[in-house]
């Protein structure tokens, strides 16, 4: 049985890394788009979604997404995602979100492709 | 601000001039932001550099709203001077009107939103110019433009989204039927179609539950576990189930989810769960017709074994008995057979003869066959009386088979030297013995069929003399009962007596390869509905 959402943060380098558990829905997306806006107001342009323990998310946990990345293009940030259950890539990519995100295999990955970012 | 002498007014102009063109391409870059805030902050900073003095609120009401928001803050006692500029009347269209704190601009938008600028001069004595509300007209309608270019892109981007997801939809169902119908996957079936319908549904919870009959067998709940409650509201769930091996699989989705909070499913999100639950369904058919051809398999692997081990059983090659000439056959109607027959040479030079039938075909009937030949070759390696080893016999066979099993048999012990034959006939077929004056001798049944009854029956054996160039024949009774494709049987038809005194053959094998012929010839293209067993002994002369 999956567990309730529950996300973790921290700041690594300048980047803020959001890990999740459970299902990315609305509780979770709306969950994800208040830490990162708490991080983004303090001027973090650089994130990273460790998706590993989400399994499932729906279009409403990805519309939350959709305007994380909105938000760091208008701002010249980047939003990188990681771990990926390969059904999670498949909908994230049919959903366009890689047109302006990045994905990396796992955290360190990301955020080296980060650090290179200005 | 207001001014009278005609190079004030030039000036004027000039400075009116300048703002407009500011305020044009200042909001050529105002009309792209991403979102409403952000179109109402720019909006404000781009009027605040027109207006520098002047302080400035911008409200605005949201379509089907009746609340007010204040979305930018510049001290205009903003929301004092939209009560007197509304008065209590409903706004139509665009409207300015001067308020006794400064002017109130309202604009309808293009989706029945109402935008309101409010201006304050920076000090009491000071009034709006005409120049002032020119600008004030001329933002309100590059605002409404710009409003409605964001609301397009917003619809267009929705519509994008609304795509992407139907595409989702379509590809997650073609990949969730692949994954389910992999057959050998650990997961129950069942939970990862709830995952994908809750997530393809945008449900919040979701349940599947297996019952047989009333009673529940299996819950699994997503993401977690939670209490079901009766009463939701209209279309606040859906629902699907079918049953398959006397269970039923009942799917059920609660609160489809929204970014402003539970709407009612659609016909489309119905369709989804029915078409994922068919998944499901047709899933759990293909994986049990795929045990069952399995095990199908095995049983054939089985009969194999079964049959190979039958055939170790059937003589290969009777033994040589000095003075007779002796052949049998076997031919089982399935790959293992009910019938048995021997001929096995005893410890004193004599030579037990054995025939018999199970009743019932295959597998349990093989079974006791394999009995039969173990308990009768421990038996015949003693010295029991032939009565006895039939009581014996009957009381194994009695203990190892069900109650719908028996054996008819006929077991001989023959001195070939003296062609003396002590015989015993349990509830088998008559055996035949052709003496030497031309005369049929027939020998019925003498006891009850070994195992039919628990009980110390009194098997009476009976004494003979074979003479020389006499015959005996004994035979099951897939021979007699062999049936042609008008369902005659051939005793009937044939009587198997007369074929025994009108083929006396010069040779054995002779004899049961015409008996054979025969009955092919009988039954033509029927199938062959029994074994077929014979045996047959000639003396030699």
């Amino acid at each position: 049985m999956d567990q309730p959402f529950a996300l973790t943060s921290d700041l690594r380098n300048n980047c803020l890394v959001i890990a999740t558990s459970g299902y990315v829905n609305n509780v979770g997306g709306e969950a994800i788009a208040k830490e990162f806006a708490r991080h983004f107001e303090k001027g973090t342009k650089k994130v990273v979604i460790n998706l590993a323990k989400s399994k499932v998310v729906n279009s409403i946990g990805m519309s939350f997404l959709i305007e994380i990345i909105e938000q760091l293009e208008e701002s010249g940030g980047k939003l990188v995602f990681t771990d990926l259950d390969p059904a999670v890539e498949k909908m994230l990519a049919i959903m366009g979100l890689f047109k302006f995100a990045g994905k990396e295999l796992n955290v360190e990955d990301a955020l080296k492709s980060l650090s290179s970012r200005k | 601000m207001a001014g009278t002498s005609k190079p004030a007014r030039t000036s004027g102009t000039n400075k009116l001039s300048s703002q407009i063109d500011s305020l044009l391409k200042g909001f050529r870059k105002t009309s792209t932001a991403s979102n409403l805030p952000d179109l109402v902050k720019s909006s404000s900073r781009l009027l605040g550099t027109l207006l520098k003095k002047s302080k400035i609120d911008i409200l605005f009401r949201p379509q089907d709203s009746t609340d007010w928001q204040l979305l930018a803050d510049g001290h205009a006692n903003g929301l004092e001077q939209l009560r007197d500029f509304l008065g209590g009347k409903k706004l139509s269209a665009y409207t300015l009107k001067k308020t006794p704190m400064g002017i109130c601009s309202a604009s309808l938008l293009a989706d029945n939103s109402v935008v309101v600028l409010a201006l304050k001069p920076p000090t009491a004595q000071t009034k709006h110019s005409d120049s002032d509300e020119v600008l004030l007209r001329l933002f309100m309608s590059l605002f409404e433009g710009a409003y409605r270019e964001w609301l397009h892109r917003r619809n267009e981007k929705s519509l994008v989204f609304s795509l992407n997801h139907r595409v989702l939809q379509l590809n997650s169902l073609i990949d969730t039927g692949i994954e389910i119908s992999k057959l050998d996957q650990g997961a129950p079936l069942q939970r990862l179609a709830l995952e994908r319908a809750a997530s393809l549904t945008n449900a919040s919870k979701g349940i599947v539950r297996i019952s047989e009959g009333e009673r529940v067998v299996e819950e699994s709940f997503f993401p977690d576990r939670f209490a079901t409650q009766r009463g939701h509201g209209e279309r606040q769930t859906i629902s699907t189930s079918f049953t398959f091996a006397n269970r039923t699989f009942a799917f059920e989705l609660f609160e489809k989810e929204s970014r402003h909070g539970v709407i009612p499913f659609e016909d489309t999100d119905q369709m989804l769960l029915d078409a994922l639950a068919r998944q499901v369904h047709a899933s759990l058919e293909n994986r049990f017709l795929l045990e069952k051809e399995l095990e199908n398999q095995r049983f054939e692997q089985d009969m194999t074994v079964a049959a190979s081990i039958q055939k170790k059983i059937i003589p290969v090659k009777l033994p040589d008995i000095d003075g007779y000439d002796v052949a049998g056959i076997n031919i089982p109607s399935r790959s293992v057979g009910g019938d048995y027959y021997d001929c096995i040479p005893l410890a004193d030079g004599s030579f037990a003869l054995v025939i018999a039938d199970v009743a019932g075909k295959g597998v349990p009937a093989a079974l006791l066959v394999s009995s039969l030949h173990a308990y009768l070759s421990a038996y015949l390696e003693g010295t029991l009386p032939l009565s006895q080893l039939a009581q014996r016999l009957n009381k194994v066979i009695w203990r190892a088979s069900t109650d719908d099993k028996f054996i008819t048999a006929f077991i001989g012990i023959l001195k070939p030297e003296t062609g003396e034959f002590e015989m015993l006939n349990a509830g088998h077929n008559p055996t035949y013995l052709l003496r030497g004056n031309g005369t049929v001798e027939e020998f019925g049944a003498a006891g009850l069929p070994l195992g039919m009854l628990d009980i110390d029956f009194p098997y009476q054996s009976e004494r003979i003399t074979i003479g020389k160039g006499e015959r005996l024949f004994l035979y099951t009774d897939g021979i007699t009962e062999a049936v042609n494709e008008r369902e005659e049987f051939y005793d009937n038809e044939k009587p198997l007596r007369d074929f025994f005194l009108q083929h006396q053959t010069p040779r054995s094998d002779a004899f049961i390869i015409e008996l054979i012929s025969d009955i092919k010839k009988f039954t033509a293209s029927a199938p062959q509905s029994d074994d077929i067993t014979a045996l047959y002994v000639r003396r030699l002369p």
